[in-house]
């Protein structure tokens, strides 16, 4: 299939809903974070929500852990 | 007995914990930076309002937002906020309520825009005290649209009128351009392809009297500084 369009692959073939369904906002040791719950129940992390700089160079805060 | 297991329990998992922490980091103890005294706040993405956005934009929530600028409004160990805006717009009334509490801050506010800070991304970055924007940043100015149900009457004019004047309201309450040459770029013809409105690039900010300064991170922690040196004096003047 080719397609000539000036729409972008996204709005054409929309991902499914269910590719986000495990994504959640938790709080962990204090801080928002944005995780994904894996099959096992634990957490994936995405994204941390802080206002403090120094937050970002934390170790445990680096996108892709696994929360414990 | 139960005791005693209770504690060989609490033991196992205590060493457990400990495994875990030296095979993820090889070490036990993770060094602690002291505090920030600046602290950042990123306006990236979509400004999401009332609707939820599709998971796969990015976004960023108001509600994420404003717990954290009281926090910072009532933590005495933080001087000064720095916004990095690099954003496409979004929620007309979200990022009013955004700009109106930066704007109400007693601390320090300085901004940063990086990339784009677009349509409704304009009253927030001049919400700050003092405003930068990088040479190659833009920012696009045009007029308030309304998606969804439209329904075909005159009021629905005039209610985007009223809206798109607490944007413009706003935007010449809290930067230096003139009401009439904000509202001359918003509605300007050829400027971008078959739309209305204007691109502005960094430097033509600056000199339309939207932005401050044009300058990046270095720039932005000085002027910081300089606001918090200033603070810290006059404080000490109310003492003596």
């Amino acid at each position: 299939m080719i397609l000539y369009t000036p729409l972008s692959e996204s709005d054409i073939f929309p991902s499914s809903e269910n590719a986000y369904k495990n994504r959640e906002c938790i709080n962990y040791n204090g801080k928002m974070i944005i995780a994904d719950k894996t099959d096992d129940g634990s957490y994936q992390m995405v994204q941390l929500i802080s206002t403090d700089p120094q937050d970002y160079l934390d170790q445990r805060y680096i996108p892709g852990t696994f929360l414990s | 007995m139960n005791k005693e297991e209770e504690e060989k329990k609490e033991d196992q998992s205590n060493s457990s914990s400990l495994v875990q922490k030296i095979q993820s980091l090889g070490q036990t103890n993770v060094v602690q930076a002291p505090d920030s005294n600046i602290h950042v706040l990123t306006i990236i993405g979509q400004v999401e309002g009332h609707m939820q956005l599709p998971p796969q934009n990015k976004t960023t929530k108001y509600e994420h937002l404003l717990p954290q600028l009281i926090a910072i409004e009532q933590n005495p160990k933080i001087e000064g906020v720095v916004i990095l805006l690099n954003t496409v717009g979004g929620d007309v009334e979200a990022g009013l309520a955004l700009s109106e509490m930066i704007a109400s801050l007693s601390k320090p506010t300085v901004s940063i825009v990086l990339g784009g800070g677009h349509s409704i991304g304009v009253p927030i970055a001049v919400s700050t005290d003092y405003s930068f924007i990088v040479p190659t940043a833009t920012m696009t100015i045009h007029p308030v649209r309304l998606t969804g149900l439209v329904i075909g009457v005159p009021q629905t004019f005039e209610y985007l009128d009223k809206m798109q004047d607490r944007v413009i309201q706003f935007v010449i309450n809290h930067s230096n351009i003139k009401e009439e040459k904000f509202k001359d770029l918003m509605f300007a013809k050829g400027n971008l392809t078959r739309d209305i409105g204007t691109n502005v690039v960094g430097t033509e900010a600056v000199e339309y009297g939207l932005i401050d300064e044009v300058g990046g991170v270095n720039e932005a922690m000085k002027k910081m500084n300089e606001f918090i040196a200033n603070n810290k004096s006059s404080e000490n003047q109310v003492i003596q």
